[in-house]
C-alpha cells in the first residue's frame, strides 16, 4: 500500500505536534515541583480505597491502605474524613496503581501522577480538535485551536497538577458528548454523556448544572423539531443513568446517597475557605471579591493576543445571538436561535460559558489562587478565539495581502506561547503576560501551589553544606511538602520551622498570605535577616531567600 | 408557548443581573467595609499605633505642657473630691 503524503499531511502534522509536546514533557517532567495539595490528594485516594476495601472485605488492601494513610498523614493536612466530598475519579485509581505497581518512592508517585494527568489533558485536546473539525471542517483552524488549547502557558503548566486542568479535560469530553447527544440521542451517546457528566460532577460539583443546560437546549430544539416527548424520554434516561454512575463512582454517596448528596450543597458554603487574598495590590476577603476579579486575572495571565481574539469572537457571537433573539417569531420552520449544526455548536458553547460565568458572579463564588478554579473556561476562550479567526478568514478571503499579513501575525503570536513555555519552565503555571508593570504583576498572588519549594531547597543545598539546615517560612505556604520532590538524603537535611524565625538560618518568602500582610506583620522578615537571592521569572518574583546575618 | 418561554428566559436573565448589581453589590461593599474597618487586623493596627504613641510619649522630656498638666491635675482633684463627698 502506498502512502499519499498530501492526503495524510494533516495527520503527520498532528503527529509531529503531539510528538514534540510529548518529547518536551518526557524530557522535562521531573523539573516540575510538587504542589502543596498533592499530599492531600494522595491521602484522599488511599482513604477511599481503604473504604472500598472495607466494604468489600479485601483484607490485604485494608492493611496496605492503612499503612499508606499513616505514612502520608502530617500535622498540616486537612482531615479527609471531614473533607470527604472531594471527588475520587483521579485520586483513587492513582492510589490503586501506586499499590499495584509497588511504587514506594514518594516523588516517583507524584511524577507518575503528573504524567498521567498530562496525558488525560492531551487526550482531551484531541477531542477538542474533533469539536473544532466538526464545526469548521478546516484543518488550519482546528490545528491553531489545539495549539492554543495545549500551549496556553498557565494551562500547560497546571495540566500536571491534576486539579483544575483535569476538570477542564473532563469538561471537554463532556461537551463533546453533549454536542453528539443533542444531535443524536442514541443509547451510546446518552450513556457516554452521563458517564462524563458524572466524572465532571465528581471533580467539580458545580457542573451539576450540565443536565439543566441539556434540558434547556432540548426544549429549544423541540420548538422546531416537534419531538419533545421523544427527547424527554431520552433525557430522563440520561438523568437516571447520570445519577446511577455518579453513585457508583463516588463512594462518599454509598452510605446515605440522598442526605450525603444534599450535604454537598451545604458544604459549598460552609467548608470553603475564608481567607484574605492579594488582588491588584490590595487584600480582599475571598467572600467579597470585586466583580472584576476574574476578568482582571484572565487578562493579566493569558497571552494578550488570545485575550483579543476571544474578546472580539465573543462580542461578535453575542451580537449575532441578540439579533436572532429579538427576531424570534411564534412560528418558524427553522430554529430561531441558530441555523444548522455549526451554529448549534456555537450556541451550546455560548450557553455554557454564559451560565457558568453568571453562576460564579451571582452566587459570589469564593475564589482564590487567581482564576485556577475556572481554568475550564479556557475551552470557551479558545473556541471563541477560533470563531473570530474564522470570521477574519472569511472577511479577508479576497484580500490576499491582508490575509498573508494576518497569517504571519497569527503564527508569530502562537510562537510567543511556545517561547513562554520554554522561558517559564518549570513555572509555566505562574505565567503573566508582559504588558503589565512588575509592580502590578507582583500585586497578584504568585506561587500559591508552592512549586518553587523544590527549586528553593536545591538552591540552598548548593550554597550550604551544614548537616541540618533550619528554614523558616514567611508566607502561607506549607513549605515542607515541597521536600517530597527531592531525594530522601536531601530531604533529611532540612528542618522547616514555620514562623519560628529565631530558630532559622534561612527564610523562604513568597507573596502568598491568608492575612492582610500590609497590616498583619506575621510574615514580616526580622531585621537580622538579609536577602541573598530572588527567583524571578519574567516580572514575577516567585520566591525570595533571606539569610541570618 | 415558544415566545412565552423566550420571554421568561430573558426576564430571568435580567432579574439575575438586577439582583447581582443591587443586592450582591451592596452586600459586598458592606462586607469589604466591615473587613477593612473592624477586622482583627485593623484592631491590631490601632493597638500598634497606640503602643507607638505611648513609647514616643515616654521618650519625650515634656509630653504635656506645664499649664495643661496643672489644669488636668486640678480637674482630677475636683473629680476625686466630688466622688469622696458622695460615697
Amino acid at each position: 500500500m502506498k502512502l499519499n503524503f498530501n492526503k495524510q499531511k494533516n495527520t503527520y502534522l498532528l503527529l509531529l505536534f503531539y510528538g514534540v509536546v510529548l518529547s518536551f514533557v518526557y524530557l522535562n517532567i521531573r523539573d516540575f515541583g510538587i504542589h502543596i495539595e498533592e499530599k492531600f490528594h494522595r491521602l484522599n485516594g488511599h482513604y477511599w480505597l481503604n473504604y472500598i476495601a472495607t466494604v468489600f472485605h479485601f483484607e490485604n488492601l485494608i492493611e496496605i491502605t492503612k499503612i499508606k494513610i499513616n505514612e502520608i498523614s502530617d500535622y498540616s493536612l486537612s482531615n479527609v474524613s471531614y473533607y470527604n466530598k472531594y471527588g475520587i475519579i483521579f485520586d483513587l485509581p492513582m492510589s490503586f496503581f501506586e499499590i499495584l505497581f509497588k511504587i514506594d518512592d514518594v516523588n516517583k508517585i507524584y511524577y507518575f501522577k503528573h504524567l498521567f494527568s498530562f496525558l488525560i489533558f492531551l487526550l482531551s485536546s484531541l477531542v477538542f480538535y474533533r469539536i473544532l473539525q466538526d464545526r469548521y471542517e478546516n484543518f488550519f483552524l482546528s490545528f491553531i485551536g489545539i495549539s492554543l488549547y495545549v500551549c496556553s502557558p498557565r494551562i500547560f503548566g497546571d495540566s500536571f497538577f491534576y486539579k483544575d486542568v483535569l476538570f477542564l479535560s473532563f469538561l471537554t469530553f463532556t461537551i463533546y458528548f453533549f454536542l453528539k447527544c443533542i444531535r443524536n440521542m442514541s443509547f451510546n451517546n446518552v450513556f457516554l454523556l452521563s458517564l462524563f457528566t458524572a466524572f465532571s460532577v465528581n471533580l467539580r460539583f458545580f457542573s451539576i448544572i450540565i443536565p439543566f443546560i441539556l434540558f434547556f437546549v432540548i426544549i429549544i430544539k423541540s420548538f422546531y423539531l416537534k419531538n419533545f416527548k421523544y427527547m424527554l424520554k431520552r433525557f430522563s434516561s440520561y438523568f437516571l443513568l447520570f445519577f446511577i454512575i455518579l453513585f457508583i463512582t463516588w463512594p462518599y454517596l454509598w452510605s446515605n446517597p440522598i442526605i450525603n448528596f444534599f450535604e454537598i450543597f451545604s458544604s459549598l458554603n460552609k467548608d470553603l475557605i475564608d481567607v484574605k487574598i492579594l488582588f491588584n495590590e490590595n487584600y480582599f476577603s475571598n467572600r467579597a471579591l470585586p466583580d472584576t476579579y476574574l476578568v482582571s486575572w484572565i487578562i493579566i495571565s493569558s497571552p494578550i493576543f488570545q485575550n483579543f481574539l476571544f474578546f472580539f469572537g465573543f462580542i461578535l457571537y453575542s451580537l449575532r445571538i441578540c439579533n436572532r433573539f429579538f427576531k424570534i417569531q411564534s412560528y418558524s420552520v427553522y430554529n430561531d436561535l441558530w441555523r444548522g449544526k455549526r451554529e448549534e455548536t456555537d450556541f451550546v458553547l455560548f450557553i455554557f460559558i454564559t451560565i457558568f460565568y453568571l453562576l460564579f458572579l451571582v452566587f459570589n463564588a469564593p475564589l482564590y489562587n487567581g482564576w485556577r478554579l475556572v481554568y475550564f473556561l479556557n475551552i470557551f476562550f479558545i473556541y471563541f478565539a477560533i470563531y473570530f479567526l474564522n470570521y477574519l478568514k472569511i472577511k479577508l478571503r479576497k484580500k490576499k495581502t491582508y490575509e498573508n499579513l494576518f497569517f504571519i501575525i497569527l503564527i508569530f503570536s502562537i510562537s510567543l506561547n511556545y517561547y513562554s513555555i520554554v522561558k517559564y519552565h518549570p513555572f509555566q503555571s505562574l505565567y503573566f503576560n508582559n504588558f503589565f508593570s512588575e509592580r502590578k504583576i507582583n500585586g497578584f498572588e504568585g506561587d500559591y501551589h508552592g512549586i518553587g519549594a523544590k527549586d528553593f531547597f536545591e538552591r540552598i543545598i548548593e550554597i550550604d553544606d551544614d548537616k541540618i539546615i533550619n528554614v523558616a517560612v514567611a508566607s502561607h505556604t506549607p513549605l515542607h511538602r515541597g521536600l517530597e520532590a527531592l531525594d530522601v538524603k536531601i530531604r533529611d537535611k532540612f528542618n522547616v520551622v514555620g514562623q519560628e524565625y529565631h530558630l532559622a538560618k534561612y527564610i523562604y518568602k513568597n507573596n502568598i498570605s491568608e492575612v492582610n500582610s500590609y497590616i498583619n506583620k506575621k510574615y514580616e522578615v526580622p531585621a537580622n535577616f538579609s536577602k541573598i537571592y530572588e527567583k524571578k521569572i519574567g516580572k514575577l518574583i516567585i520566591y525570595e531567600v533571606f539569610q541570618k546575618d | 408557548m415558544k415566545i412565552f418561554f423566550y420571554k421568561a428566559i430573558f426576564i430571568f436573565f435580567l432579574f439575575l443581573l438586577g439582583f447581582h448589581f443591587s443586592f450582591n453589590y451592596t452586600s459586598k461593599k458592606l462586607s469589604n467595609f466591615v473587613n477593612e474597618k473592624i477586622s482583627k487586623d485593623s484592631i491590631e493596627v490601632i493597638k500598634e499605633s497606640i503602643r507607638a504613641e505611648i513609647k514616643s510619649a515616654i521618650q519625650k522630656d515634656e509630653y504635656i505642657k506645664p499649664e495643661d498638666a496643672k489644669l488636668i491635675n486640678q480637674f482630677l482633684n475636683k473629680i476625686r473630691s466630688d466622688l469622696e463627698k458622695n460615697k
